[in-house]
């Protein structure tokens, strides 16, 4: 079911055909949740594998409570899978500690609401916490990776500014420069979307691709917006009820009938001039001729 | 940006200190009984060139016997509150946390009652009782205030209101049923009294266990910062989020116990003198803790001051004194909006 | 009023001071004393132990405060050993003006001045007892509730009985300090700890009040003033004993409060002080200031309603106004005005006490008594002449 491949996925601006350097292995990790240790599991997330390399987008796509939190705390190392791997350059996620694994993986989540003001130049230090001893005043070293972190998401003006003061999409990419300034391999990224309009998840995830090919990270988004995923990612890892369905490009992933049973909605799929996917809410039986 | 540096915070800190120094010397002068500067700063003198059989003997009963100690307690009780209460405002993401939220404090007052009843001749023991029934409360809360194997913010809220609660109850219980006399000054201590110094023994321990606690939550300042930023986000920028509330509800529980055993429960300091420190020094730990340290020293010296002379010669509770200070103060941090 | 301290000033208390504490020194055998313990101490280090000031200051502190646990300065010694403290040489022997040492009401000795000038007093009953001894003069500090007799309202004022200032009391520079069941046990360390010579009384009968009245008599060296006032108060309660031989008592209950109603224990030198007068109350409980239920009292039904005021027209009204409260109203003592109302000097452990319960004795007992009025006073007026007499 999974397929691994090293070619690359056409798509907008992409790069010829190079090499590139496997990141995250995720090889049948499987999870399973239950209230306590007597009692039955009541969520299991089954044996699961795919691989993500550098400059890669891969794209973890499934409806509410189909696995993908579970799949993102796994592969973030948060815990540990019952069978199978996840694998980071070859180190296993969960036996890292906890600092080495702030070093390579950066996490960015919905920003939970702050109890204290801090303003957002402080915010992205944060982010270089893990490489800092102690009390951890911040070195030049550290100031020039913040500042260059906020410059890469276009908010090096707001530094001084509050971060209850900012608009959410300029929180939103306050959060990703401090994931920046961890300077990780791989990010990892929780439904970013979800509170931005369409103009501001275009933008997220263009910028996200962008600073991958840059800076040669390894991103993996959860979410559920089928468009977008459709249009950004390098690769899909189709989720349901815990189960993996299928992994691959997205003209591979995003068939017809395997969408409508997932999302249990009425959906159309079309392949774009540039050869990726394009989803259609259908129009409702009955009503339409066309 | 501004990120803190060492050199910003050696200079707040040797700021607050001289204020402190000020503060100390005008406790020391004012009283019932007036001493002036000068008469001071030569007798101080004179002890310096070891001449201090030229001191009249009140002089130096009132001085060195009553009010000194008096002010150094207090202001190690100050510091101990001020840094608890920062940092279990960290510890339970909640500005509303003081020392005192987690029943540390009724469980001091039970202890001491009930060394009251066991062995009311013996002095030294009500300070031991409050200690060890402070420590019996920690030891609860935190087993009731787990979840998953670790600290929940929430649960350990709930848990500790709730042993506060039904620790008071017991309280009343006891103060109404048992005997008069030696109850009358539990009260004095349920508001905060720094007239009776630490027992000589236990001198010592007392200072090492506010320097051990203070230090060992200065340690955590970095990840207390992330931590309020949340806990997920802390874990994943490299917190060792569970050792760091292990550390820093144990060392703030400590403190408290502490304070509350040597001087009873002196209530707002724990609460106000963070977020007075929070809105001129901003929200950084590793400035607030020391901040929040000297600042509650300064504050405690001040109100005793005032609770000493206010009504001279009648004594006013030092806790008397923060709370007619601290509610005022409360509502005007209430209007800026706690931040 | 407030002493200020002009430096190198000294004056005869302030020697008088240094001497005692010189002479409390004396009782430590010489080989063993330790000289960090006492207050004067620096007299007798021996310019070559002179050496860390600022640590000898500390350590001074620190072996004084030592003693408040035990004021035996001899079993002191284990205690000094136990702590490390370093014992500095011994330092040569001074003369001293003589001082006593005595045990007071708890068992503590306690070392006085034999020439006893200045006294401060802690609680109200004591000041009383120092101006019946005759010896108000030497009275040098009070607290703020001491009201009787009148002029002790005008003396110096330390604070109050369970908060005075110790500053204050320093600064009255006492020989003696005279103290209760109603001050602190920190209070009472805490001037132990300053080196003050504090006489502590603990009296929980009416006897133990005359014996408390004798032994402050003897700490002031007034054994002459005290001889007589114990002997006629002796006297006033034996003979009111033999009066009230043969008669059974009256149940009463004592009001101190009525909401919520509180009435005393059955250890209470007040409830003592109701047996003496021929009463016995229905409340018997251990506590010191039992709430009670009114249900209960009027199962009870006591035969007599006792109050206590400093102000006999105010009770009266109070006393009206309770007539027709419900519940109340089933009092047959207070259907039938079977109340009296005595001087609050009941409340008092001091010799007023007594004229108190005669007060009640007669109200109670007139049969008794060869007096004119064959009822308790329950008029407004015979309750102000009651009250009057105990003045």
């Amino acid at each position: 079911m999974s397929t691994s491949s090293m070619q690359t996925v056409g798509g907008h601006g992409d790069s010829p055909q190079r090499v590139r350097a496997e990141r995250l292995n995720v090889e049948q990790a499987s999870y399973a949740y239950s209230a306590t240790a007597q009692s039955a599991p009541t969520f299991t997330l089954g044996a699961t594998s795919f691989q993500a390399h550098e400059r890669e987008l891969v794209a973890i796509l499934g409806p509410n409570a189909s696995g993908k939190s579970t799949l993102l705390r796994l592969i973030s190392g948060t815990i540990a899978p019952l069978s199978g791997r996840v694998e980071l350059d070859g180190e296993e996620t969960s036996r890292l500690d906890v600092r080495t694994r702030a070093q390579r993986i950066a996490v960015v989540h919905q920003e939970s609401p702050a109890v204290y003001p801090v303003l957002a130049g402080d915010f992205v230090l944060q982010g270089r916490h893990p490489y800092g001893r102690a009390l951890r005043f911040a070195k030049k070293e550290d100031i020039e990776i913040a500042r260059n972190a906020l410059a890469q998401v276009g908010v090096e003006h707001l530094s001084r500014r509050s971060m209850g003061e900012l608009s959410g999409g300029e929180k939103q990419r306050v959060i990703l420069a401090r994931a920046l300034a961890q300077q990780p391999r791989l990010i990892l990224l929780d439904e970013p979307t979800l509170h931005l309009d369409i103009g501001a998840q275009v933008e997220l995830l263009e910028r996200m691709r962008q600073l991958a090919q840059e800076n040669r990270y390894a991103v993996v988004i959860v979410t559920h917006e089928l468009s977008l995923a459709a249009e950004f990612a390098d690769q899909v890892v189709l989720l349901q009820h815990g189960r993996c369905l299928r992994v691959g490009p997205p003209a591979a992933v995003y068939q017809r009938e395997l969408l409508e049973q997932v999302f249990e909605a009425p959906l159309d799929v079309e392949i774009g001039p540039a050869g990726r996917p394009r989803v259609n809410l259908r129009a409702r039986r009955g009503e339409d001729a066309t | 940006m501004r990120p803190l540096t060492v050199k910003r915070l050696l200079w707040t800190c040797g700021a607050l200190a001289a204020v402190l120094l000020a503060c100390v010397v005008l406790a020391l002068k004012l009283g019932a009984v007036p001493i002036s500067v000068t008469d001071l700063v030569i007798n101080l003198g004179r002890i310096a060139i070891g001449q201090s059989d030229q001191l009249p003997t009140e002089y130096r009963l009132i001085v060195f016997d009553l009010r000194l100690p008096r002010i150094l307690l207090g202001i190690m009780v100050g510091a101990a509150l001020s840094v608890a209460g920062a940092s279990f405002q960290a510890l339970l993401r909640n500005p509303l946390a003081d020392p005192f939220v987690l029943g540390v404090s009724s469980g001091a007052a039970l202890g001491s009652i009930l060394m009251l009843i066991i062995a009311p001749q013996i002095a030294v023991l009500s300070p031991v009782g409050a200690f060890l029934g402070a420590i019996a409360t920690i030891t609860v809360v935190y087993f009731l205030g787990r979840r998953d194997g670790q600290l929940d913010s929430t649960t350990l809220l709930l848990g500790g209101i709730i042993s506060a609660s039904f620790l008071s109850a017991i309280i009343m219980f006891l103060m109404t049923t048992l005997a008069g006399r030696d109850l009358r000054g539990m009260v004095f201590w349920l508001m905060g009294d720094l007239s009776t110094p630490v027992p000589a023994g236990l001198r010592w321990i007392f200072t090492a266990g506010l320097l051990i606690g203070i230090g060992a939550i200065y340690t955590t300042a970095a990840d207390l910062n992330l931590l309020l930023t949340g806990e997920r986000e802390a874990i994943h920028l490299g917190v060792d989020v569970t050792r760091v509330k292990l550390v820093v509800y144990v060392s703030a529980s400590l403190l408290t116990a502490l304070a509350v055993s040597a001087s009873g429960a002196i209530g707002y300091v724990g609460l106000l003198v963070p977020h007075a420190v929070r809105l001129i020094f901003g929200s950084d730990y590793r400035l607030l803790i020391p901040a929040s340290a000297l600042c509650g020293a300064i504050a405690i010296v001040l109100a005793d001051t005032l609770a000493r002379t206010v009504v001279a010669p009648t004594e006013l509770p030092v806790g008397a004194m923060t709370a007619m200070a601290g509610a005022p103060i409360f509502i005007y941090l209430l209007r800026r909006g706690l931040r | 009023m407030e002493p200020k301290f002009n430096s190198g000033a000294t004056n005869r208390a302030n020697a008088g001071l240094a001497a005692r504490a010189r002479a409390q020194s004396r009782v430590i055998p010489n080989e063993v004393r330790n000289p960090s313990f006492f207050r004067d101490e620096h007299r007798e280090i021996p310019r070559f132990a002179r050496n860390d000031n600022q640590r000898r200051v500390a350590l001074k502190r620190f072996g004084r405060h030592f003693g408040t646990l035990v004021r035996v300065r001899i079993t002191a010694l284990p205690l000094l050993l136990a702590s490390g403290l370093v014992p500095a040489l011994a330092a040569p022997q001074v003369s001293s003006p003589a001082t006593r040492s005595l045990t007071d009401e708890t068992g503590q000795r306690v070392k006085i001045p034999a020439d006893v000038k200045r006294v401060v007093s802690l609680a109200p009953n004591l000041t009383e007892i120092v101006f019946a001894l005759g010896k108000g003069d030497q009275l040098a500090g009070d607290t703020d509730f001491c009201d009787y007799p009148p002029p002790a309202k005008k003396k110096p004022h330390v604070g109050g009985p369970v908060n005075p200032n110790f500053e204050q009391i320093v600064a009255l520079k006492p020989d003696l300090i005279l103290a209760t069941s109603i001050n602190r046990r920190e209070t009472v360390a805490a001037l132990d700890r300053l080196g003050l010579p504090v006489f502590l009384t603990d009296p929980h009968s009416v006897d133990e009040m005359v014996a408390t009245v004798e032994h402050i008599g003897d700490a002031m060296n007034s054994k002459k003033a005290a001889g007589p006032l114990v002997s006629d108060l002796r006297a006033r309660l034996a003979d009111l004993d033999r009066r009230l031989a043969g008669t059974t008592p009256r149940r009463v209950l004592f009001i101190v409060w009525t909401d919520p109603l509180i009435s005393v224990g059955r250890d209470t030198f007040i409830a003592d002080a109701l047996r003496h007068a021929g009463a016995q109350s229905v409340v018997d409980t251990v506590a010191e200031w039992p709430r009670v239920n009114l249900e209960e009292i009027i199962k009870l039904q006591p035969e007599f309603l006792v109050f206590a005021s400093a102000h006999a027209g105010d009770t009266q009204h109070d006393i009206d106004a309770l007539r027709a409260r419900p519940g109340w109203r089933e009092l047959n003592a207070l259907r039938l005005g079977n109340i009296v109302v005595i001087s609050d000097a009941i409340n008092r452990p001091a010799p007023r006490m007594v004229d108190a319960i005669e007060q009640l004795a007669r109200a109670l007992h007139p049969e008794s008594f060869n007096t004119s009025s064959s009822s308790p006073a329950t008029t407004p007026q015979q309750i102000e002449e009651a009250c009057a007499c105990a003045r």
